[in-house]
């Protein structure tokens, strides 16, 4: 051991060390937990402290290197403005600002991104943006494309130098009457569509949980609201599952499977347990053998159960062989490399189209195996589906030309930036706490009950903030391992992946091969489209049907013109089959993304085929309100399907304004813009793909909220539903404090615990604000009209002979107001009701289902310059113009784009996994799987168009997953703008765009 | 895993630590390589006491302590358009506080664009051994018996010259990705033209050395006409690369008419 000294903060520390010991570690055990684990190498930078002033990686540093320097942590840059009797130092200028601009959204890595700010600001106080964006160059932000963040150290270091900075300013004004909504009241109530010779109905949804107040007088609702949980998470508070520690603690570790496939014919672990510290080591002889499905889903799964929480048998190199617990990480790790195993190697099938072919190796050949629906393991296949809608031959028979061409997407990984993590302990009632950073936590509470042989009762699951989590936390994933290890050494456990572990363990985009055939008239008409799916869902098949179900909604979007409309010819064929790789999932998009990108280069392909306006052609044959989604009627999750009729489309002025701010006609117009001058070999062009995603899943998510008054006039808000940096909490709250009339700063939100908070179904499917938004405003509504109830009866006991009807009275400005203007404070209606007469509890559940999964809708444009020598692509500029409904929060909602976006560009162009002849990763870090960071980002615009859906109470729509379906395909289409490249695969590499061009 | 750690104040006590076999010994510049996989047991000698960091012009050279940051070298004011460009693409703003010279060197792969423009300068390395013994090796040969070299040996500085015209380019997913290939080039004022290509295999490569630019292309798409593997194909990089280095050499062409 080491004696060091260690300044932190500008305290002194004495501490005993062991050399090896990383100064992360060493600043997590004294206590400072906004130092946070994103990877290895350093290159997430959510391990960042300052020293000497400087911005360093605290998880690359030995604590003892750090001996005789100035180390600072977020902890010493500002504190709550108030505490209490004590006069708190505030935030800092940072922090504000932080918090102000939204640049906050999980919240993981923003310790990390305002110390590299404050650096910054230090040495510059009037820095440009280039400087910015390379001083949070070391941080990696899965969630914001760093737009606010950026724009946050620039007013910081203007309000530094004493200006002004003007407000944040709500970019969206409230219409006098909505657009889209019902054009020229045009739309039918109802509408019919013949399926399989059988009339079918849609009707028209208008929600039943009215909104008294209207949209002009709204306060809370579509302003810039800052994020309930940013103040805890700008200053690097202990919120997340691996800052939560007990008393006796054990820590997991996975020994993973260094083969593809293959049996164990030996395990044996009894040097492992001779190692002191080492408290548990479990094989699959130690525990039940249970089949579930990992996929964070309703009951019943859709899927197969073919998942053990350890198996005599791997299927993917990372697999899982052994579990460890140990009284530290390290020597846990040890354990691991004591662990003796002997494997039977088995042939693999890593190629998804040869595994289906007759002889291939089955991979789960297991007698308990369950079957979902089509799934067939003696085929390897995970799931089957076959949709037709119409006649699709009688299509293609009367097209001019049929288009036919075959494009491929990558597998790719969710990369939040927090890994996976969770702890597990048994309470003084012996029942088992799980804290875990997930988005389903009631899924989970109910999933793993049966895999641990425990009741559901005896569970408690708690979600605290999450760091990111993009469909990957939609997982029960790793809960069990250390669940596992509490019920087999009666300790605490904690287990947090490493970042290797969530490239080889965890769960990533399914690569599809998709062929799409296209029958169009030569004016432009779509007769019949087609496409099939060979997806490939790894080794299991949690997620396999219904995202590449999902798939269809690119599909969708196009239904064809004139007669097609009415009765468009569509056909969706799939097989999800199994291969011995890293299991597929759920990933932001859930299989839209996939479709898009070949259905987007599919349309700009026929455009310019037949010499049409790309724009126009797409146009001509998308979906319109008032007509039935072609889906509604042939597919919902694997349940029976039930017709919907589009009711807000704002699709074509979603095109009109993204087309002014990209400079489509003006930049398409002019030659000598493509042109780069003194490069000749450089070329710029301009792409552009529509979308429309889904709302929730329709006669299957719920979501609850309950609301309770309190003494002061606040309220307690309790959700369900899973913020996971997405500032849900945040939507949730400004619906309930509009309808309560108070401001957000009354509602007191928490989220999630399932002992404590009403269910739902948790955070996917784009569901939160519409599902568990109708939930709280269906409870904001009851508590709301039992405080107008009590306020009638205060105000007629206080005016003579009034009359007051609880109905007419106003809820704004923390007080109940009747007609003539006389009111009562929601602090005194509490008191009243809690403590002076007839007392009750003012309190209510709400909880919500929808019939309905209204789409957002919209036009992603993008701008690029292209190296034809070498064929580097540059994408210089992104446009997104959005559909998504009401906007409740502008600045959550643009940080969602911007951050979809980002994501996207990536998918564009670096990210994808591969994997070698032996199924071996290519890409476990973040040098190789490159995400983009702050300093190579183009220029983000993100434009909404407001249109007001029926079926919500307050209009909205989803907005958080269609930004990750357009920017592929619009990247794709602005390189072949550019150069001609016509790429079928993304992402969109050097020498990809150089072969194309090398065969033209 | 470092079972020892030791922070010297003088070459001498450094450098017999460094000699011990037992157990390995490992000199620690930033720490950035060799505290991010801890496998076998080892000790670390911290240099960041023996007064290496220093930045200097000297004549016509650049003297570069072996421990000085990747940042202290941007912020020197001191080192080329295009060297800086390197580390900016190498390492991002947190790992360049840390990450030093001559660590940064020893952790070399194929593709490292510092180590690339360092070495068409034709960086010269100084070492000192076993009783103060110092020894010059340049880069190019120290690169591909890194070990050996440094067996009981410590680098203290990197010798560049100052003023040369050069030049880095590189191709890659994103502006901050891995370069998937990569050149760099620099021109004496005799005429003396070197280039390196990079993206590639165990280190960047010297391609070209010669007294002009002439040939320097065929000799680039020559050197990676092999070049194949997971991420690229070779036919690809080996035309790009000589793409690549032409562009290098008008740039320099460039900058000297400028």
């Amino acid at each position: 051991m080491l004696d060091i000294e260690l300044t932190i903060n500008k305290e002194t520390y004495q501490l005993q060390v062991p050399p090896g010991e990383r100064l992360y570690s060493v600043l997590r055990r004294l206590g400072f937990r906004s130092v946070k684990f994103g990877d290895e190498q350093g290159l997430s930078g959510a391990d960042t402290v300052l020293l000497d002033g400087k911005p360093v990686n605290s998880y690359l540093l030995l604590a003892a290197q750090a001996q005789g320097h100035e180390l600072e942590t977020i902890e010493q840059m500002g504190e709550y403005p108030d505490q209490g009797w004590k006069e708190g130092r505030g935030l800092h200028v940072l922090q504000q600002e932080f918090v102000k601009t939204g640049a906050i959204q999980c919240g993981y890595c923003t310790p990390a991104q305002l110390l590299a700010a404050s650096e910054l600001l230090q040495r510059e106080p009037d820095p440009s943006e280039g400087q910015i964006r390379e001083v949070l160059s070391g941080v990696l932000c899965r969630c914001t494309g760093y737009k606010k963040p950026v724009e946050a150290v620039i007013r910081s270091a203007a309000r530094l130098r004493g200006e002004q900075v003007p407000p944040i300013e709500d970019p969206i004004q409230v219409p006098p009457e909505w657009l889209g909504t019902d054009p020229g009241g045009s739309l039918p109530q109802t509408r019919t569509v013949q399926v399989d010779g059988t009339t079918l109905t849609a009707e028209r949804v208008i929600t039943d949980i009215k909104v008294s107040n209207k949209p002009d007088t709204w306060r809370q609702v579509g302003k810039p609201k800052e994020k309930v949980d940013a103040l805890k998470l700008v200053q690097g508070k202990p919120a997340f599952t691996a800052d939560f520690e007990r008393r006796d603690m054990l820590y997991a570790k996975v020994l993973h499977s260094p083969h593809a496939h293959a049996r164990i014919s030996s395990i044996d672990t009894s040097r492992a347990l001779e190692i002191p510290g080492v408290r548990c080591v479990l094989t699959y002889k130690d525990l039940p053998r249970v089949p579930y499905s990992t996929a964070g889903q309703s009951d019943p799964i859709p899927g197969p159960l073919d998942c053990y929480s350890l198996d005599n048998k791997v299927r993917f190199v990372g697999d899982r062989v052994a579990f460890v617990a140990a009284e530290s990480e390290e020597i846990a790790e040890q354990a691991l490399e004591a662990i003796e195993v002997e494997y039977e190697i088995l042939e693999a099938v890593l190629d998804s189209r040869k595994a289906m072919e007759p002889g291939a190796p089955i991979i789960h050949d297991q007698d308990d195996y369950v079957n979902f629906a089509d799934s067939d393991p003696s085929k390897n296949r995970a799931a089957k589906i076959r949709i037709d809608i119409g006649d699709v031959e009688k299509g293609f028979k009367e097209a001019d030309q049929i288009f036919e061409v075959e494009y491929e997407v990558p597998k790719v990984q969710p990369a939040h930036i927090e890994p996976h993590a969770v702890v597990t302990y048994w309470d003084e009632d012996d029942r088992l706490v799980i804290r875990t950073s997930t988005q389903v936590p009631f899924h989970v509470r109910r999933m793993i009950a049966p895999v641990l042989d425990l009741p559901i009762k005896r569970i408690r699951v708690i979600k605290p903030r999450i760091g990111g989590g993009f469909g990957g936390k939609q997982e029960m994933l790793i809960e069990d391992v250390a669940a596992h290890l509490t019920i087999a050494t009666g300790q605490p456990v904690q287990y947090v992946c490493t970042r290797e572990e969530e490239f080889i363990a965890a769960r990533s985009r399914h690569p599809m091969r998709i062929r799409l055939r296209t029958g169009v008239k030569n004016d432009g008409t779509m007769t019949a489209n087609e496409m099939y799916a060979l997806s490939d869902t790894g080794a299991n098949g949690a997620h396999a049907l219904t995202v590449t179900g999902n798939t269809t909604k690119a599909m969708a979007l196009y239904v064809g013109d004139g007669p097609y409309r009415e009765a468009p010819n569509i056909r969706f064929y799939a097989d999800i089959v199994y291969t011995n790789t890293p299991p597929s999932g759920a990933f932001r998009g859930y299989g839209v993304p996939q479709g898009y990108w070949p259905v987007e280069r599919h349309m700009e392909f026929i455009a310019n085929q037949l010499g049409l306006d790309p724009l126009e052609f797409r146009l001509k044959n998308a979906l319109r309100a008032g007509e039935i989604h072609p889906f509604s009627v042939a597919w919902s999750e694997g349940r029976d399907p039930v017709p919907e009729m589009i009711q807000t489309n704002a699709l074509a002025e979603c095109v009109e304004k993204g087309k002014k701010a990209i400079g489509w006609d003006q930049k398409l117009s002019d030659k000598e813009w493509s042109r780069v001058a003194g490069k000749p070999y450089m070329k710029r062009g301009l792409g552009v793909a529509l979308a429309m995603q889904g709302t929730a899943i329709p006669y299957l998510d719920m979501g609850g909220a309950s609301i309770k008054l309190n003494d002061d006039g606040s309220f307690n808000l309790l959700v369900g539903a899973t913020d996971l940096g997405t500032g849900s909490d945040t939507v949730l709250g400004q619906m309930a404090a509009e309808i309560l009339g108070v401001p957000l700063e009354d509602m007191i939100i928490y989220s999630s615990d399932t002992d404590f908070t009403p269910f739902d179904k948790g955070a996917y499917a784009s569901s939160t604000t519409y599902i568990s938004g109708a939930a709280v405003v269906d409870a904001a509504n009851k508590v709301a009209d039992r405080i107008r109830a009590r306020a009638a009866r205060i105000l007629e006991s206080r005016v003579e002979n009034a009359t007051i009807i609880p109905e007419e009275i106003e809820l704004a400005d923390r007080c109940a107001i009747a007609p003539d203007g006389h009111a009562v404070t929601l602090e005194e209606i509490a008191l009243h009701s809690l403590h002076h007469a007839d007392q009750e509890q003012i309190m209510a559940v709400g909880s919500y289902m929808s019939p309905v999964a209204p789409p957002p809708f919209a036009a992603q444009f993008a701008e690029v310059t292209v190296d034809i020598e070498t064929g580097a692509v540059e994408v210089d500029k992104l446009v997104m113009v959005v559909d998504a409904g009401v906007i409740v929060n502008p600045v959550t909602a643009s940080g969602q784009v911007e951050g979809g976006m980002t994501q996207a560009l990536g998918y564009a162009v670096s990210e994808e996994m591969v994997y070698d002849e032996k199924g071996r990763a290519r890409e476990k870090d973040f040098r190789n799987y490159h995400i983009f960071s702050a300093q190579e980002m183009p220029d983000l615009e993100a434009i909404f168009v407001e249109t007001f859906e029926p079926s919500h109470p307050f209009g909205v729509k989803a907005v958080a997953e269609i930004p990750m379906d357009g920017v592929a395909p619009a990247v794709g289409n602005a390189v072949f703008n550019a150069c001609g490249a016509d790429i079928h695969d993304n992402p969109i590499t050097p020498e990809k765009v150089w072969r194309a061009l090398k065969v033209e | 895993m470092i079972i020892e750690y030791y922070r010297p104040d003088s070459l001498e006590d450094a450098l017999n630590l460094l000699s011990r076999k037992d157990p390995r010994t490992l000199a620690l510049g930033g720490g950035l390589y060799i505290n991010e996989v801890i496998k076998e047991p080892i000790a670390v000698v911290d240099l960041q006491d023996l007064g290496l960091a220093g930045i200097k012009k000297t004549g016509k050279n650049l003297q570069l302590g072996a421990a000085a940051t990747l940042q202290s070298l941007l912020d020197s004011g001191l080192i080329e358009l295009a060297l800086e460009k390197a580390i900016m693409h190498q390492e991002n703003y947190n790992r360049r506080q840390v990450a030093t010279l001559a660590g940064s060197l020893v952790a070399s792969t194929g593709r490292s664009a510092l180590t690339a423009v360092l070495l068409a300068l034709d960086a010269e390395l100084e070492l000192v051994g076993g009783g103060q013994r110092r020894d010059k090796i340049l880069l190019g040969d120290f690169l591909p018996l890194r070990e050996e070299n440094l067996a009981g040996r410590l680098i203290t500085g990197v010798r560049i010259p100052a003023g040369l015209a050069v030049s880095y380019h590189y191709v890659a997913r994103s502006p901050a990705d891995l370069p998937i290939v990569g050149a760099a080039a620099a021109r004496w004022p005799s005429g003396r033209t070197r280039a390196v290509l990079l993206g590639y295999g165990e280190q960047p490569v010297m391609v070209f050395d010669g007294p002009e630019a002439d040939g320097a292309d065929i000799a680039a798409r020559s050197a990676y006409s092999d070049a194949g593997d997971q991420w690229a194909g070779a036919e690809y990089r080996s035309e790009t690369a000589g793409v690549l280095v032409n562009r290098c050499l008008e740039e320099i062409a460039e900058k000297r008419e400028g």
